[in-house]
């Protein structure tokens, strides 16, 4: 089983949902959830058999796709991708299971969802930047649809927001591309033709940004990160957990594999500026994430903190900080993935608010004590608590960054703490709160189904594995790491 | 040459007009038979018929080289785009104009067959004088098939049209006159010799500025495009579509053959900071001109046809970007984006043409709900703008990729910046278009619709559906394929060029 069966099985599933008869649309989750049961365990068996042989040779599909133009039909998976293509495969299952109850035009809805996770897979395979392209621009459309149309809170707005913010920053990473593509000779958009070519520092000194910034937009870099919280609170729980857990990490990915390699110079000279706004954005996320009232809020200004680390660990460039960095995208991708399910999709389809003060008055730890169970396990997760996969992330990030920017890393401790502030204020309010004897009984509320169950705990057993033996993760992302794209910027003093 | 070599390479053309006089014979003698004019049935019928034998004797016309006949030249490009038109003018006629819009179908048809033989004469000839002829039998064709529904917009579009029109054919025609009487001959060959032999004199750049302002206004080009938006809404839909699609097409390739076989040595520069005067200077100015004047008035329309209209300004400047860079490539990616943008506009015009017969406006607020009314065309609108918008996996993204990627190539190696600031400027106003495409969409696809029928589905003719269908197909084919036409149209520039 080939990792391409990770794309193959979301497209041909989104094609095969959409041609379900109308009396027949109960179905399509069944097909939604083999579909992406199919890619998970693609992504898991392709792991597993590069964890037999680390440094043989990557799996790799290359044919001519539009010879004038030099584009190539080129994929491959070495350990990086890998580790990434396992996070959308359980992202994907577990965004399935919590959108079981869809009962408003289900064909439509797990259409766009199998299409954003084919796009989501095809850019984490691309080694060609035509193709990385078009995968990251797939995903766009579905997701303004699924926001539009099966969203909440201002959701026409939200989604219209996100939608502009994605092609606005998609025509930076296009603009990039195509100068790289001139400047390397206008023969090939192979990323490591790209990378190989020697740009003059002149052009890199722009082109570098512009390309970066293209992916950062979507990585929620600071200050242009405010798509993500209006977007993912307008959002459904499924495409929630898709934007905050696996398409905020095509933009780091992108800013990671190809802004990096293809101008290193230029990164050289805006290193510190990033370094500076991915510190402000770990802070001014957490510092947001504190004064939020709506649950759904406070998670999606902590994705804009989490996000920091990561482009912290990208700006560090250290062979701590990148390993760190994609760590965190992994350690983030799931740990966002449960909060969102648990507060979009278990409370919110119960109790109909996410506001915390409201929620005071269900007292949830009592009424729905497996969620309260599962939401404490996912805040000690999201807060790096050791034991679980943001510790390891998060300390090879600080590590990473104490061998380039020393002084940044009281700001980032600082950041750690703010963290671990939000994330008991949220637990606490929604949670456990303190009842005075004389209030009413809180009303009953139905217990978690199945689907939610298999979840919570598929989702929380990886962040606990990651967070316990996180070794097959680090040799797998290494691999990656030694990837030749890496070459001149883990060499940088 | 003899007549009968004649015959054969015009053969297509030969078809066409006797198909548009059979229709005028049939339509008088079904109406003096019946007393009622011909039903649109059979004349779509006959006129789609006489394309498909046109297109079919297009195979049997000899390729030739284009050396010592420039009046009328076979070479590569001339056969790929004489069936391009083929192609898009037989959509367009699939197009039914709607019920009593048009009170004599004969002849309306007729019109477009004359139409469609005046652009397939302009796509294969490097005679100046020729040209003139040939584009004007095609313009003089399409003022008649902009006015003829007889409302009072059509007439105000058509009005329009023939004045703006008819000014942009003197400037043509006094331009080719000028460029005459500096080369002392009328072939494109002939120029580009007599530019050869120095610099440019005044003469011919006075030419070839009204030749370009001309040939602008035929592609809608900002700032010659005031015509675009009162057409687009006042004319039949079926006229809007031939002019959108077949007829921009064909600008395009007049304009290839007129710069790049004719002035390549008047080229100049547009690149940042080396602006060479010259057309090159001149398309990149009208290409961002265009491109700002298109997208920003696309923002505020609330009729589709006259978004769309403002699209086809836009777009003609996403054209112009890789036309300034000056080079076969960029020409060649040029060349596909204008049949993918031609499909993608024609198939919008249909379905927007549809819901217009269903609702009575074309205000987006009309194509509220469309996805419960009717899936299919909802999903085709869905094809249509999102590949105009560029979005992939369709062949709008695929044909605006290459013209950036081939206008920055051509350009790069000059040692200055090039056309980066053209391309940037390019894909920035592109990103801003969805917004305008998705103000439609979401009327389909989010909202309902705001009376009781939300649930109605509208029924559409076997040939309406083929004019929404077969684009709708090709652009999914196209942009997942690109290679199967962006090769064969390379091939035919280096070819022909």
């Amino acid at each position: 089983m080939t990792p391409a069966w990770t794309i193959i099985s979301a497209f041909a599933g989104a094609l095969l949902v959409l041609l379900l008869p109308a009396r027949a649309a109960g179905a399509s989750r069944f097909i939604a959830l083999a579909a992406s049961l199919v890619g998970a365990v693609a992504a898991a068996a392709a792991c597993l058999a590069r964890l037999d042989h680390p440094t043989g040779p990557v799996w790799s599909y290359n044919r001519p796709w539009v010879p004038s133009l030099g584009i190539n039909f080129h994929l491959a998976a070495d350990g990086l991708s890998l580790t990434l293509l396992l996070l959308t495969g359980l992202v994907a299952v577990a965004g399935v299971l919590f959108s079981w109850n869809v009962e408003r035009r289900p064909r439509a809805f797990f259409a766009f969802f199998l299409t954003i996770i084919g796009g989501v897979y095809g850019v984490f395979l691309s080694r060609d930047a035509f193709l990385l392209f078009v995968c990251y621009e797939i995903v766009i459309l579905p997701k303004y649809m699924l926001i539009a149309i099966w969203g909440s809170t201002n959701k026409e707005y939200g989604a219209m927001k996100l939608t502009m913010y994605s092609i606005g920053s998609s025509a930076l990473i296009l603009i990039g591309l195509v100068v790289a593509y001139a400047a390397a000779g206008a023969t090939s958009f192979d990323l490591a033709h790209l990378a190989g070519a020697h740009y003059p520092l002149a052009l890199q000194m722009w082109a570098f940004p512009i390309l970066f910034l293209g992916f950062a937009v979507l990585a929620g870099m600071w200050p242009f990160h405010t798509w993500a919280p209006t977007g993912h609170v307008a959002a459904p729980t499924a495409a929630s957990m898709l934007l905050a857990g696996v398409v905020m990490k095509l933009g780091a990915y992108g800013a990671l594999c190809v802004a990096l390699p293809l101008f290193p110079q230029g990164f050289v000279a805006w290193q510190p500026v990033i370094a500076g706004l991915a510190v402000i954005g770990v802070v001014y996320g957490a510092l947001t994430a504190l004064q939020q009232k709506d649950l759904k809020f406070v998670i999606g200004y902590s994705s804009v903190s989490h996000m920091g680390f990561v482009l912290l660990g990208i700006a560090a460039a250290t062979h701590w900080g990148l390993r760190g960095a994609v760590l965190q995208m992994i350690s983030h991708g799931i740990v966002a993935g449960l909060l969102f399910g648990i507060a979009g999709r278990v409370v919110y389809e119960r109790t109909h608010t996410r506001d915390l003060t409201a929620l005071q008055g269900f007292d949830l730890w009592r009424t729905l004590p497996g969620a309260a169970v599962a939401f404490t396990l996912a805040t000690a997760a999201s807060m790096g608590l050791p034991g679980f996969s943001g510790f390891v992330a998060e300390i090879s990030v600080a590590i990473g960054l104490w061998q380039r920017f020393p002084w940044l890393v009281p700001a980032i401790a600082a950041g750690i703490v703010i963290t671990g502030a939000f994330s008991l204020r949220a637990l606490h309010k929604a949670f456990f709160p303190v009842r005075h004897p004389s209030a009413a009984a809180p009303p009953a509320l139905p217990p978690l189904t199945w689907p939610e169950i298999s979840a919570i705990s598929l989702l929380l057993a990886v962040s606990l594995a990651i967070g316990i033996y996180p070794k097959p993760w680090v040799v797998l992302i290494d691999d990656g790491l030694r990837s030749p794209l890496f070459h001149t910027i883990l060499s940088l003093k | 040459m003899n007549y009968s070599d004649l015959l054969k390479q015009l053969l297509p053309e030969a078809v066409l007009v006797i198909t548009a006089l059979a229709l005028l014979g049939a339509a008088v003698a079904v109406e003096a038979k019946r007393g009622t004019p011909v039903s649109n049935g059979l004349v779509i019928a006959i006129a789609a018929a006489g394309i498909v034998l046109a297109a079919l004797a297009l195979c049997f016309v000899p390729v030739e080289a284009t050396s010592g006949k420039d009046l009328v030249v076979i070479d590569p490009l001339a056969r790929m785009f004489k069936a391009v038109v083929l192609g898009l003018g037989l959509l367009a006629v699939l197009l039914p104009p709607a019920r009593r819009e048009i009170a004599n179908p004969g002849e309306f048809y007729a019109l477009m067959l004359f139409s469609l033989t005046g652009l397939l004469l302009t796509t294969g000839t490097n005679h100046l004088l020729f040209l003139f002829v040939a584009l004007e039998l095609a313009s003089l064709s399409l003022y008649l098939l902009a006015g003829f529904s007889r409302s009072a917009r059509a007439a105000e579009a058509a009005l329009k049209y023939f004045l703006f029109g008819g000014v942009s054919a003197a400037f043509l025609l006094f331009g080719l006159s000028l460029i005459y009487g500096f080369a002392h001959t009328a072939t494109l060959g002939g120029v580009a010799a007599a530019l050869a032999a120095g610099p440019p004199p005044l003469l011919a750049m006075t030419g070839l500025v009204m030749v370009v302002a001309g040939l602008g206004f035929k592609l809608a080009a900002a700032p010659f495009h005031y015509w675009a938006p009162d057409v687009y809404q006042g004319a039949p839909a079926t006229s809007v579509a031939l002019i959108a699609a077949a007829s921009k097409a064909v600008g395009m390739v007049v304009l290839v053959r007129f710069l790049l076989i004719g002035f390549h040595a008047a080229a100049g520069s547009g690149a940042w900071g080396g602006m060479v005067p010259g057309w090159s200077m001149w398309l990149a100015i009208l290409s961002a001109v265009s491109m700002i004047f298109g997208n920003v008035l696309a923002l505020a329309q609330t009729s589709v046809r006259r978004l769309l209209a403002y699209s086809a300004v836009a777009n003609t400047g996403y054209l112009l970007v890789a036309m300034s860079a000056n080079g076969k490539a960029a020409a060649g990616a040029a060349l596909f984006y204008v049949i993918v943008y031609g499909l993608a506009t024609l198939g919008a015009l249909a379905v927007s043409a549809a819901v217009e017969r269903d609702r009575g406006n074309d205000s987006p607020a009309a194509f509220a709900g469309l996805v419960q009314r009717s899936p299919w065309q909802a999903v085709a609108l869905l094809v249509f703008l999102t590949s105009l918008a560029g979005i992939p996996p369709l062949a709008g993204f695929v044909g605006k990729f290459a013209l950036f990627s081939t206008a920055m190539a051509e350009t790069a190696h000059s040692g200055t910046s090039g056309l980066t600031w053209l391309v940037g400027l390019a894909a920035i106003m592109s990103a801003i278009s969805l917004y305008y495409y998705l103000s439609v969409l979401k009327q389909a696809f989010v909202r309902d619709a705001v009376d009781g029928e939300s649930k109605v589905g509208f029924a559409m003719s076997p040939a309406h559906a083929l004019a929404v269908g077969v684009p709708a197909v090709a652009l999914v084919v196209l942009g997942l394929f690109p290679a199967i036409l962006l090769e064969p149209i390379t091939r035919a520039l280096v070819g022909s060029l």
